[in-house]
Order: C-alpha cells, then sequence, then structure tokens
C-alpha cells in the first residue's frame, strides 16, 4: 500500500504544478522553421527506435550494419503492432515517453507534428532525393520534419489472359479507355463485375482521389492555408467513379471483408486498383504460374496520370537526448544502397529516387510500373484534422456511391464540414 | 423424486445441436491455423486443410522470444486474478452483510465507473503512470487491474443470495467479524470466486492497449502485443498467423476455465449440506 | 412448509433492509467493514476515480490532443459539448443505433443465458462440462477469427445463413451490405459471443439454490415452470440483476462487433455510440469526446437505475 499512496502524492503534486499555469494561451503562430544542423563524425551513444510490424522486426538486421560503420553506437529497436500504434504514440507523446527515432504513418505526421513532438528536418537532408509526392507528406506548415523512407502507390491491376478474350491488347490510358475495358470484360470475358472499386466506407478517398489528381484537383486553396473539396475537377472525377456504379460495372454491395484476390483469380472481379503488397497475395492466392495472368497499369490519364503515395516517413523527436546520432541514423537510412538492401530484406519499395536505377528494382517490370506512377503521385495534405475531414468524406461517398446521391451536394457537404472543423494548424 | 433419471433425449439433442452451431467458428479457427495463406483466402473457404502444415506455428515460434511474453502474461494474469479475487469479494462482502457508515455512497460510487466508457479515462491514467514512474514495468501493467469495479458487484451480488442466518450464528458463536467471512462465507463463495477467476484472468490474458502502451521495450510486452505484431500489416492481414495466434493464446486460457470449472462442481457439494 | 422456506429464501435473494446495527457490535462491524474494504479503496481512487475526476473535468473544455501535456491551460466552454452532441446529427443516429441494439440483445442474451444455465444445471446429468465448455467458447475465441468466419456465415450467395433459409425456401438478405440487416446480423453475433458469460454466472448463482427445495416443493405438486417462478426465480434475482446489468452496460458500450463486422456502415446504419466516441478520440478532440462518453454514462446509469428498481420490487 505504501507505493499506492506515494503515487497519490505525486499526482497531486503535479496537479498542483500544473493548475498553476491556467488559461489558454493565445495560439501560437506557426512559421516555416529550418531544422539545426547535425555535427560531423560518427554516431555515438545509444538511441531508441520504434518500428511497426514486419519493419520493426527487420530493422534490428539492418542496424546492425550501422553499428558497424560506427563502432560506439548502439541502435534499440522496438518493434510495435500496426493495430493501435496511433493510441501508443498519442499517449507517449502526451507522457514525454517519446523515442528518439520512430517509422510514422505519412497521414500522422501532420498531427505528430501539430502536438509539438517532432524535430524539423537538418538542412544537409536534400528534398530533390526523394520522390515529390512523399516529400511532401514530412512537410507540415511549410516545414519537414523527417525524410520518407519507403512508399507506395496505387495501381490498376487486370487479368491479361481476360484482358484478350475482351479483345483488350493495349492497356488503355485515358479515362474512356479504362471504363469500357472494364465493360467488356463484363460483357465478353464473362466477368461478374468489371473492375472492383470500393462504395465508400473507411479509406474509399485513396480510390477516388487518383482519379481527382490525375484530373487537376487541388486540396488545398488561399496558399495550403484551407481545405478545397467543392471544385470542378473533384465534381467531374466523382461522378465519373459514380457511374461505375450506376451503369452495373462495379458492385455497390460489395461484402463487409474485401475478396478481393480470391475474385480477381476465379475473373469474378477481374480488375481493381491498389498498392504493391496485392502482388504478393494474388500470386498466394493463384498459385504457381498466374504471375503471367495479370499486369499493372498506370492510372488513366483525365489531364495527367496521378496515383495516391502512401508508406512511412522517418521522424525524430524533438525530446531525443541523442539527436545527432538520430538524424546520422535517419540519413544512413535513406542512402540509396542501403534503400536497395532494405528492398531486398523487407520488400518495402525505396522513397529515394535513385534506388530505382538498381536492377532488383528494373528487372520486374510490373514493380518498374510502380517506380513510374511514384513521379507523379500525390500525397493529401498533412493537415492535423485530415484523418477527421476525410470520415466525412468517406462517408458521402457511401453515399454517391450506394444510393446515388448527388456527387455535387455530396461535396458541398464535405467542403463545409471540413471548414467547420478547420485544419487544425 | 424428481423426473431426473428419465434422461431428457430431447434436451440432448437441442444442447448437441447448439453446442455445434456455438462452436464452429471455434473449430473453424484451429483448423485454419493449419492451413496456408492461400488457402485461407480462398473462396468459398474451406473446412478441413487441403495440405494441413505446421508453418504458421513455425514462424511464430522461431519469430518469437515466446518464454519472455509467456511469463510476463502470466504473472500479471495471476497478480490480477489473485487481487481481484480477495480485494473485491473482500469489499463485496462487507457491501452485501455489513452495515458501516458510507456504504451507500461507496456502492453508488463503484457501480457509477463501471459505466463510464474506458476509453475516456485511458490518457489520465497513462499519465498518471507514467508520472509514478511505472512505465516499462510489471506494476504498470498490474497496478491499474488489481481491482474491477465488476468484481465488486459481482461478489456482493452473489453474497447477497446467501444465507444471512449464518452470520448471526457466527456472531452467536463468538466468532470475530474477519473471520466470520474468512471461515464462513469464503468458502461458500467457491461458484462466485471461481467465474470471477475466469473472467478477470480473460480480461487480463487478452487485454492488448494498456499493455502495448506501457511497455516500451518487448521484454515487458505481453503474447496479444506480441502476435499482433507478426499478423496485422499496414495494409494486409497475414490470417495463417493470427489464426495460429489466437490458438496459442487460447490455450491456457482453455487450461484456466477448465480448472476453475471443477469448482462449480465442488460448490453443488458445499451448497449442498444446506 | 414449502411456503414458510420459499419465503425466507425470497427474503435472502432481495437486498437486505437497512438494519440499525446494534449497540455496541455497531462499531466493531462498522471497522471491520471498513477494513475489508480499506486495500480496495485505495487501488480504486488512485486508477480508477482519479482518472475519471480528470475525464468529467475535460468534458467542459476544449482539450484537443495538442493539450494534454498542459492540461489546465484549456479553455472552459461549460456544457458546449453536451450540447453540440445533441445537435449531431451522426451522434443522434449512433444513439438511435445502439438503442436497437440494446432493445433487442440484451433480452435476447439474457434468456439465451438463462436457458443453458437450467439446462446444464438441472435438465442433464451428462456431459454436463463437456456443453459448458462448448457454450463457454464464444466467449474466449479471438474476435478475429470470429468476424472471419461470421463474415463467411452471413455471406449472401454461399453462406451457411442463406442456404439454411434457402430450404425453407427463403431467399435470405445481404446481411452486412444491406443497411435493414446489418444490425440484426451484429445482435445475433454479440448474443452468441455474449451469452456463455451469463451462462456461468447463472450457473454459480444456481448453485445456491438448494435441491431440496426443489423436491419439497415436487412433492408438494409443484410443476416444473411452478418451481421455476417461486423457487428458482426468486433465489435468483441477485444474480439475474447482476447479468442483466452487466450485459446493458457491455451492450450500451457496443464497439467490436461493428469495429471488425462493419466499421459502422453500411451508411452508417451500424455505427454505435461508443464507436463514434472512439472515433473523436481518434482525431483527438478529448472534450468533446469525453462529454459524449458522460453522455452514455448518464443514459447507462438511467437504465441501471431501472433495473434495479424492476428486479428488485417485483417479486
Amino acid at each position: 500500500m505504501k507505493r499506492t499512496s506515494a503515487i497519490v502524492v505525486v499526482t497531486l503534486t503535479t496537479t498542483a504544478l500544473a493548475l498553476s499555469s491556467c488559461g489558454r494561451d493565445s495560439g501560437a503562430a506557426t512559421a516555416a522553421t529550418q531544422g539545426k544542423t547535425v555535427s560531423d563524425g560518427k554516431a555515438t551513444g545509444s538511441i531508441t527506435v520504434w518500428a511497426m510490424g514486419a519493419e520493426g522486426e527487420k530493422l534490428p538486421e539492418l542496424a546492425k550494419e550501422f553499428e558497424a560503420a560506427n563502432p560506439g553506437v548502439k541502435v534499440n529497436v522496438t518493434a510495435i503492432p500496426w493495430d493501435a500504434a496511433h493510441d501508443k504514440f498519442t499517449t507517449a507523446i502526451t507522457a514525454n515517453q517519446t523515442p528518439d527515432v520512430a517509422m510514422v504513418g505519412t497521414t500522422w505526421m501532420g498531427e505528430f507534428a501539430g502536438l509539438g513532438a517532432l524535430d524539423a528536418t537538418p538542412p544537409a537532408i536534400k528534398k530533390d532525393a526523394y520522390f515529390p509526392g512523399a516529400w511532401g507528406t514530412t512537410e507540415v506548415g511549410g516545414t519537414s520534419y523527417g525524410v520518407p523512407w519507403y512508399v507506395e502507390t496505387r495501381l490498376v491491376y487486370y487479368r491479361t489472359d481476360l484482358a484478350e478474350k475482351a479483345g483488350i491488347t493495349s492497356p488503355p490510358t485515358d479515362w474512356a479507355g479504362l471504363k469500357s475495358m472494364a465493360k467488356a470484360m463484363q460483357d465478353k470475358a464473362g466477368a461478374k463485375w468489371g473492375i472492383g472499386l470500393q462504395a465508400g466506407g473507411t479509406g474509399s478517398w485513396q480510390s477516388v482521389m487518383p482519379f481527382a489528381w490525375s484530373n487537376g484537383a487541388e486540396l488545398t486553396k488561399d496558399g495550403g492555408k484551407a481545405y478545397n473539396f467543392n471544385t470542378p475537377e473533384m465534381l467531374e472525377a466523382v461522378k465519373y467513379y459514380q457511374s461505375y456504379f450506376t451503369d452495373g460495372i462495379s458492385d455497390k454491395a460489395a461484402p463487409a471483408t474485401p475478396t478481393t484476390e480470391p475474385d480477381f483469380v476465379s475473373g469474378k472481379v477481374p480488375m481493381f486498383i491498389s498498392g504493391p503488397w496485392e502482388m504478393s497475395a494474388v500470386e498466394k492466392v493463384g498459385g504457381a504460374g498466374f504471375k503471367d495472368k495479370y499486369g499493372v497499369m498506370k492510372m488513366p490519364v483525365k489531364k495527367t496520370s496521378s496515383s495516391f503515395v502512401g508508406g512511412s516517413d522517418l521522424a525524430v523527436f524533438k525530446n531525443t537526448k541523442n539527436r545527432d546520432s538520430a538524424w546520422k541514423f535517419v540519413e544512413w537510412l535513406s542512402k540509396p544502397d542501403v534503400q536497395v538492401k532494405w528492398y531486398k530484406l523487407s520488400t518495402d519499395l525505396p522513397s529515394v529516387k535513385s534506388a530505382w536505377d538498381d536492377p532488383a528494382l528494373q528487372q520486374d517490370k510490373k514493380l518498374a510500373e510502380f517506380g513510374k506512377q511514384l513521379e507523379t503521385a500525390k500525397a493529401p495534405p498533412s493537415f492535423p484534422t485530415w484523418e477527421q475531414v476525410i470520415t466525412s468524406f468517406d462517408t458521402e461517398m457511401e453515399k454517391v456511391t450506394k444510393t446515388g446521391a448527388d456527387p455535387a451536394a455530396a461535396l458541398k457537404t464535405v467542403q463545409s464540414q471540413a471548414e467547420s472543423i478547420g485544419t487544425g494548424q | 423424486m424428481i423426473t431426473k433419471r428419465k434422461g431428457h433425449l430431447w434436451l440432448y439433442a437441442v444442447l448437441t445441436v447448439a453446442v455445434v452451431a456455438v462452436i464452429a467458428p471455434f473449430v473453424w479457427m484451429v483448423l485454419g491455423s493449419f492451413k496456408s495463406e492461400g488457402e485461407l483466402r480462398q473462396v468459398p473457404p474451406t473446412w478441413l486443410p487441403e495440405s494441413a502444415s505446421l508453418d504458421n506455428y513455425r514462424q511464430l515460434f522461431s519469430r518469437l522470444d515466446f518464454t519472455t511474453y509467456f511469463t510476463n502474461s502470466i504473472i500479471v494474469a495471476v497478480v490480477v486474478v489473485a487481487g481481484n479475487l480477495l480485494f473485491c469479494s473482500m469489499l463485496g462482502y462487507a457491501l452485501a452483510l455489513l452495515e458501516f457508515p458510507g456504504k451507500r455512497p461507496l456502492f453508488a460510487v463503484v457501480m457509477a465507473t463501471l459505466m463510464i466508457p474506458g476509453v475516456v479515462t485511458f490518457v489520465p491514467l497513462f499519465v498518471l503512470v507514467a508520472n509514478a514512474g511505472l512505465i516499462n514495468s510489471l506494476p504498470g501493467l498490474i497496478l491499474p487491474f488489481l481491482v474491477t469495479p465488476f468484481g465488486v458487484f459481482l461478489m456482493r451480488q452473489f453474497f447477497l443470495g446467501l444465507p444471512r442466518d449464518l452470520l448471526d450464528a457466527g456472531r452467536v458463536d463468538g466468532a470475530g467479524e474477519l473471520r466470520i467471512f474468512a471461515q464462513i462465507f469464503l468458502p461458500l463463495a467457491g461458484p462466485a470466486l471461481a467465474t470471477l477467476g475466469i473472467l478477470t484472468f480473460l480480461g487480463s490474458w487478452n487485454n492488448f492497449l494498456w499493455p502495448l502502451v506501457v511497455a516500451q521495450t518487448e521484454d515487458h510486452y505481453t503474447l496479444p502485443v506480441a502476435l499482433a505484431l507478426y499478423s496485422v500489416g499496414q495494409n494486409s492481414t497475414q490470417y495463417g498467423l493470427l489464426l495460429a495466434g489466437s490458438t496459442v493464446v487460447l490455450a491456457p486460457v482453455l487450461l484456466v476455465f477448465l480448472i476453475f470449472q471443477r469448482r462449480f462442481i465442488e460448490g453443488i457439494a458445499t451448497t449442498g449440506i444446506k | 412448509m414449502t411456503a414458510t422456506t420459499t419465503r425466507r429464501a425470497a427474503s435472502q435473494g432481495a437486498e437486505p433492509p437497512p438494519r440499525r446495527p446494534a449497540r455496541k457490535s455497531g462499531l466493531r462491524e462498522g471497522r471491520a467493514a471498513w477494513l475489508l474494504a480499506l486495500p480496495f479503496s485505495l487501488l480504486f481512487l488512485t486508477f480508477t476515480l482519479w482518472p475519471v475526476v480528470q475525464s468529467l473535468f475535460m468534458s467542459f473544455t476544449d482539450t484537443r490532443s495538442r493539450d494534454l501535456r498542459t492540461p489546465f491551460a484549456v479553455a472552459f466552454v461549460g456544457l458546449d459539448n453536451f450540447t453540440r452532441a445533441f445537435g449531431d446529427a451522426k451522434f443522434l443516429t449512433s444513439a438511435g443505433n445502439t438503442a436497437y441494439f440494446v432493445l433487442v440483445g440484451v433480452p435476447l442474451t439474457l434468456t439465451m443465458a438463462l436457458a443453458a444455465a437450467l439446462a446444464l444445471d438441472k435438465g442433464i446429468t451428462k456431459f454436463r462440462s463437456v456443453f459448458r465448455l462448448g457454450f463457454y467458447t464464444p466467449v474466449i475465441t479471438s474476435i478475429v477469427a470470429v468476424a472471419v468466419v461470421w463474415r463467411f456465415l452471413l455471406q449472401p450467395d454461399y453462406g451457411l445463413f442463406n442456404t439454411v433459409l434457402g430450404w425453407f425456401g427463403i431467399d435470405g438478405p445481404n446481411w452486412l451490405g444491406d443497411p435493414n440487416w446489418s444490425m440484426p446480423a451484429l445482435i445475433m453475433l454479440a448474443s452468441w459471443r455474449n451469452f456463455g458469460t451469463g451462462m456461468i454466472i447463472f450457473l454459480a448463482g444456481l448453485q445456491s439454490v438448494p435441491w431440496s427445495l426443489h423436491e419439497a416443493a415436487a412433492i408438494d405438486g409443484a410443476n416444473a415452470l411452478q418451481r421455476f417462478r417461486h423457487i428458482t426465480l426468486p433465489l435468483l434475482r441477485p444474480t439475474l440483476l447482476f447479468v442483466s446489468v452487466t450485459t446493458a452496460i457491455g451492450y450500451l458500450q457496443f464497439f467490436e462487433e461493428p469495429f471488425v463486422m462493419t466499421r459502422g456502415g453500411p451508411l452508417d446504419s451500424t455505427l454505435s455510440m461508443s464507436m463514434y466516441t472512439y472515433q473523436q478520440f481518434g482525431f483527438g478532440n478529448y472534450g468533446y469526446a469525453a462529454a459524449m462518453s458522460y453522455i452514455i454514462f448518464v443514459v447507462i446509469a438511467v437504465v441501471t437505475a431501472l433495473q434495479f428498481r424492476l428486479l428488485r420490487e417485483n417479486t
């Protein structure tokens, strides 16, 4: 019981201390800042690194090489489950229990930087080395808070054998072409649904936005200071997306769990839009030889061909006691040869452009296609409220696809909700 | 004699059908843990594995420091169960059978906290534990769960169902209040303690979010945290590993259930005396 | 004879009337009671009540996640968060969904739990522990496996449910894809998952119903239904109250089922209050989310008070 009363005392003291500073500060202006420089020389001391899932499991192997190159440094990697990783970060930030370096989901950057938890990127790290869309995920209010570690983007998957049956010999490049291909899959190749598109709901923005970006839509206005959903470009893209459902090409009542892989293999849904991880997933279900039965193609062009870029960033926390070594580790992970090594270890796609010149990434034709799409792929704005705003977008898209709601009204609703929530910066 | 020996064949039939329906997902889970990733994604799904293999288990065990996570989980669960059984039955008894100043408000507050969604107190609790320097320690994992309002409510309701006469009889015999609790009432509480033990063990054993947040290094992870590491990806789930992991986590729970459910039968013996 | 025993049993079942403590022993009784209450109270005060007080404070402020490091440097907004919730269409939808879930789910779960407990306690003599274990497996089966299997069972084309319905010439619905059927599907799932817990608590309660009472009543010519109503039910009342209160509390906070099965869809038809609150926490709107949690709390408190009243007075 002694321990308990000690805790009570501690808590009461901290409360008293906190109470003495009551009242909200006037909103601190967020001006773009430049990170401090990092000293030369080798990394020393110990650094703690948090990484999620498979990355957390495989990073120690790579970190050993860093330790070998920098005698006297110790890298402690803690692997964290993806499930609830976000909760772990926010509570850790609240209680000042952050690591030195962490892998951070791209859509969390705005939130964590907004909490004042991240250290600004030092000037020695050059943004040109990375894919521009991926670099954009590290920038919050004009300041960069880390580097992209690995990336992913979305392409159109299609069954080459069924496409041939449907009379499609070369993959389409524009919106009209994509739609007629999906229709032909239904009419001539026996597919139940032409293409699998998500009918609204959680994460559906990742399927809708590539069309909007390809149509030149911008999600921010007023110099990147406000949300911008209600534009003619967005409207045209949403209407196009909706037409797949109204024309019966895509299933508006798809099951709650996607059965993407088996439906793709059986030919029930011979096209869909997704990221690089689906390659191994469909090949596992399809079995030997399935590798040659499908292909991937870039997003069809309206004005450009622009997809969604995801992945994870590496960030250094402000609280770190070993800032120089932390950034040195991040810099080292961004070296092209280390990025290639990491690809071989984890199959995570490199965020550094020059790493893609490596034959390991060029030989696989499908993989190279992802590399090409990454050049123009875009990321959503890194506002701290993004996740909240996009939830209302997902809800409205569900109404548009499932009940045939008016796209213009839906976008108007999203915009007004986004404005009332604000950017949070 | 009540028509007990007739054997109620129809009841057995109904129960058998019900049990089969109820455990089907469980059986599927165990069978699924022997299937390949490809087979698990087939439509329609299969019941029996096409080619059963131990691959999922092999991966699980080779990639995890199993002993550490298992030990952590066991220590936390055992201490939490012990704490709940002891402290909750103490208060539950006092609330059910004794009169004392502040009884009603105390019960009201305990009941009130039972109704507050846990998510709302999560962050303040974490800050408290962090300020106390208990992050990344076993006490940090244990202390917040050592007593639960649920346990008090359960024990109080159970003690209310026991005859008050026992209390008065004990007093007439000149036994002290604490002795009456420990030697007369507690032994009768077998079935309720068994129930509380099972439910608390299950809750502690499967607890995920708290250990994840409190453990800063992997040597303080518990089983569910460690298993989540290898089964849920950012964009794809490895169902095989997930099912194998769930099966492994489940085994001790089944064992605990089998041990504690014997207490139910003993309960018949004790109450049968009356 | 039977009548008197039954009445005594019934009075045990209900809460004891507040007794005036006998002169001298009252003090001793009080001291012993507080001694018994002390360990719990200390732990409870620190790890439960204190965070509760803090979160309650939060619900009257505009706390967002960025304020948590300086929890008292926030602005008081009075009841704004609460009034905002009642004007929030999505919150109201979730409240309606939760009411639907509780009103249908709680009675269903209780009936299933009690039926299983009675059958296992007195109905059969063999394989009791096998059945008990069987009925308890849904409680301990991981929610992930549950989700995978149930989605398969509920598939519109080849799922088990619709296959069985097909035998009777019924064209089963698209359970999880149709906003009208998604909630019934989740209610079935929740009852299936939770009746095992109620069952073992009922079993524990039934242990204290002496078999001799049943035998005596049977000799007096009472049939099984009468014995259940006049012997089992009164003695079981504290347990019944416990199970119905905890089930209702759990169901009013229901979260896991829609979280793994439908994510609140389709078209928000399975979005629960807890799930919406959880979302707001995720977005960092701590003040607003805390306020919604306390709205849920008030609803639960009212429902619980009602249950205490109903189950205590209705003999």
